[in-house]
């Protein structure tokens, strides 16, 4: 019997149709995927499934028992666990207080914070967590902290385990763990929903694949059988041919950005050269240094280096404005946190980069703006209403709105962090065209990448982080997964046999 | 990703007829008008004029209110650089400018670093807003007490007093000055790059800061103009009121900031606009012209006013959870 269904549910939002007559069956001791793009209406039909939005129409079933208005209270009593895409953890407290938060075990009313620590203790060691469990949440990386979220769900004990995009923040060891752990728990009968955008990995791990497609199911059926590219075909409708394009390494490349002995953060004795007309990758496992390098260099963490060039300068910049006007710009990975002001309007977004380099007092001229932006939406496909919140746009959209922004400023050197993650494969293609298009029209592009395959198909030349320092520079005819993995984890890349 | 999608913000008519502004103006107009039928004297010209007259005061402060507060800070030394200023003025007098012209200047100076000191300490030093503006409150009441201790001082600036009591073309000169800062701010704020660099500070100082945003010299400059309008309502006071004295500032405090929220500007930073602290502003004064009239002592009077301020705060709207 399915622990866990939705028949035929529908929600609209302001009227506009998100899910249509979706079902889902979840049964104990299966992990099931379920695939589709962004706005396919995965997070819709997830908060349908835990209780946190009511559906418009259709059943929820727990146990075969249809249930007319579940509430999250109710899903929790049912065993339904979520593990959330967007973090839902708390800074300031520690991971055996998260893990706990609102499951507090009792005694005599105040917290038993001895119980709480076992319990705790005992997921922690399931998902590899060997933090001091007082460690607050805040100090840790994002991969760690995407862990203590998967340990909190866990500590409920849950019958039914949804999963939005566990793995776009971890570590190929991490995500090793997590496929380990959901293994298990699929022994022990526990439903698992497992919703991801690498399709590798699903077709590694899961048994049974509901595919969405603009609020409509496409696919429901057991994956043996399926191949990668007939499910991203049901996911775009559409062949999706090559994901990455095919591109034309920079001939004649001069160096625009180059450091030696730069130190910030974690980083050490780093030497780095960035040359006009490239791509490079920065990889290694999360929370190697990737993020205080990018940073650094932007002027936006304090940094130091033996010598530095960067354009016409002879210094590193020491804050943001510098570093834009030595042509230096930042595309943050936490685009709603770090990269877009969400209540403004895409085009005041769009604009902001412009508005902090003109004479402050200058007089804006809101025709000349909505021209420039309309151009920028036209040229990144960014699609609505300029005058619209930035906010209701979907992730892959936003991404193309904090990559936009900086087009007006002609930047030499493009630093991205992680531009891809938790974007749908339409929109991440499209990111690479546009990366190589910037690379083709000699800007100097770094990428900052937890996607492998994204460093091996797109990058001229590929720098690994491993504990703050440069543990391999691999060049083009070198780059393989293979050698940049080995590199990140510190074993010699096995050569092939003479 | 949240599918869901906001409203449309179009400019239509009926956005317009929803504005915050708008509304507070609405708010306004009805409270004198139901007022002007029933309570006599109150519909005439010369008293309505006395009530912007008045209003002019808090609108001067709450311009710079409404500056920091729309960078997501809080000044709360307004009422204590009010005070400074008015019985400083007298203070800076020189013989050899009888137009008095140069005691406003360096009174505005005065003021304006005041201001200066206090984003600096906000942006250098990261002391938070309310700490920073609060210890510099306390700092210059007691400054006031070493230097005024407790008389009043009488002004004799000849230009304070003309913009105090001058009616040019029947209007009164504080009037104009609060109508040509209106319109100062409202084009900062709404027509210049160093606006937009405001707004973006309050809503996401964070991603201003990763989009190239100068937050420091931002920061400084929001609570130096902040101090600056501070002091020019003191001048302002000084010239209307005829004499300075220690606590002449203290009822701007409250008023400023409510006045910005009452205008529809997110006391979080990142929205809103001047358009609506003017209404607010013409608001509270109403509302103290209407408790005034009631045969009550003045502690009492003083209860009356704070309870309706929190009404009129909750009546017009909690803020919006934010995510």
């Amino acid at each position: 019997m399915p622990l866990l269904a939705a028949r035929d549910v529908s929600k609209a939002f302001f009227g506009n149709p998100v899910l249509r007559g979706v079902s889902i069956v979840l049964m104990p001791g299966r992990i099931h995927a379920l695939l589709g793009e962004n706005g396919a209406g995965k997070s819709t039909l997830i908060n349908l499934l835990s209780g946190a939005l009511p559906a418009d129409g259709g059943a929820i079933e727990i146990n075969g028992k249809a249930i007319a208005h579940m509430s999250p209270g109710e899903a929790q009593k049912a065993g339904i666990a979520v593990v959330q895409q967007e973090l839902s953890l708390t800074g300031s407290l520690s991971i055996a207080e998260n893990i706990g938060l609102g499951a507090y075990p009792r005694r005599f009313g105040l917290i038993d914070y001895p119980a709480l620590a076992a319990g705790a203790k005992a997921v922690c060691e399931r998902v590899g967590l060997n933090e001091p469990l007082s460690t607050p949440v805040g100090q840790l990386s994002l991969g760690r902290r995407q862990m203590v979220e998967i340990a909190k769900a866990l500590y409920r004990e849950p019958r039914v385990l949804i999963l939005d995009e566990p793995t776009s923040s971890l570590s190929a060891a991490e995500t090793k763990t997590l496929i380990g752990l959901l293994g298990e728990l699929r022994r022990d009968g526990v439903a698992i929903l497992y919703i991801s955008h690498r399709l590798n990995e699903v077709m590694a791990i899961a048994e049974h694949v509901t595919v969405l497609k603009d609020g409509v199911r496409t696919a429901d059926q057991p994956l043996a059988g399926t191949d990668a590219a007939g499910l991203v075909r049901l996911m775009v409708g559409r062949d999706p041919g090559d994901l990455f394009p095919h591109w034309q390494p920079a001939t004649e490349r001069t160096a625009v950005l180059t450091v030696t002995g730069f130190s910030a953060g974690m980083v050490r004795g780093v030497d780095l050269t960035v040359k006009a007309g490239e791509v490079l990758g920065i990889g290694g496992l999360v929370g190697q240094g990737q993020e205080e390098l990018l940073l650094g260099l932007y002027g936006a963490l304090p940094a130091k280096a033996a010598s530095a060039t960067v354009g016409d300068a002879r210094e590193l910049p020491r804050n943001v404005p510098k570093a834009n006007a030595a042509g230096i710009a930042y595309i943050p990975a936490d685009r709603k946190r770090e990269g877009l002001h969400l209540i403004h309007s895409i085009l005041t977004n769009i604009m902001l980069p412009t508005f902090s380099r003109v004479p402050a007092l200058k007089p804006r001229s809101r025709s000349s703006e909505r021209r420039t932006a309309e151009q920028l939406a036209r040229r990144f496909t960014i699609k609505g209403d300029l005058a619209r919140p930035a906010q209701a746009l979907s992730g892959g959209n936003q991404q193309k709105v904090a990559l936009a922004k900086w087009m007006p400023q002609d930047p030499a050197v493009l630093l991205l962090n992680d531009p891809t993650r938790g974007v749908d494969v339409e929109t991440k293609r499209e990111i690479y065209i546009m990366l190589r298009d910037l690379a083709a029209a000699g800007k100097a592009v770094v990428l900052l990448s937890s996607d492998t395959p994204e460093l091996v198909h797109l990058c001229d030349r590929v720098v690994v982080l491993r504990e703050g320092r440069i543990s391999a520079l691999i060049e083009r005819q070198d780059l393989s997964e293979e050698a940049i993995v080995s590199a990140a984890v510190g074993v010699e890349p096995q050569k092939a046999a003479a | 990703m949240n599918e869901a999608a906001g409203a449309k913000p179009t400019r239509s008519l009926g956005s317009i007829l929803r504005s915050r502004p708008f509304l507070a103006f609405a708010v306004v107009a009805l409270v004198w008008i139901v007022a002007g039928f029933t309570m006599r004297g109150f519909g005439a010209y010369g008293h309505l004029r006395y009530l912007i007259e008045l209003s002019a005061v808090i609108g001067l402060v709450a311009a710079g209110q409404t500056f920091v507060v729309v960078t997501g800070g809080i000044d709360l030394s307004v009422g204590a650089i009010i005070t400074v200023s008015a019985v400083g003025l007298p203070l800076f007098t020189w013989q050899a400018d009888p137009t008095g012209l140069s005691a406003i200047v360096a009174t505005l100076a005065m003021a304006s670093a005041i201001g200066l000191v206090n984003g600096a300490g906000v942006a250098f030093l990261r002391v938070h807003p309310m700490i920073m503006t609060l210890a510099m409150a306390t700092f210059l009441q007691g400054l006031l007490i070493i230097i005024a201790g407790g008389s009043a001082v009488s002004v004799q600036n000849e230009l304070v007093q003309w913009l105090g009591n001058a009616r040019p073309a029947g209007i009164p000169a504080g009037i104009l000055l609060w109508l040509v800062i209106s319109a100062a701010t409202l084009w900062v704020m709404h027509a210049t790059p160093f606006g937009a660099r405001l707004f973006a500070l309050g809503a996401n100082p964070i991603a201003a800061q990763l989009s190239g945003v100068p937050v420091i010299a931002t920061t400084i400059a929001v609570y130096a103009v902040c101090g600056f309008t501070s002091g020019l309502a003191g001048v302002l006071l000084l010239g209307m009121n005829g004499q300075g004295y220690v606590g002449i500032g203290d009822p701007y405090l409250l008023t400023s900031i409510a006045a910005v929220v009452l205008g529809g500007t997110s006391i979080l930073g990142g929205s809103g606009t001047y358009a609506g602290t003017i209404p607010g502003a013409i608001l509270l004064v109403t509302i103290t012209a209407l408790i005034t009239v009631v045969n009550a002592s003045p502690g009492w009077r003083s209860i009356l006013f704070g309870a309706l301020i929190l009404a009129l705060l909750l009546l017009s709207g909690r803020e919006a959870a934010r995510r």
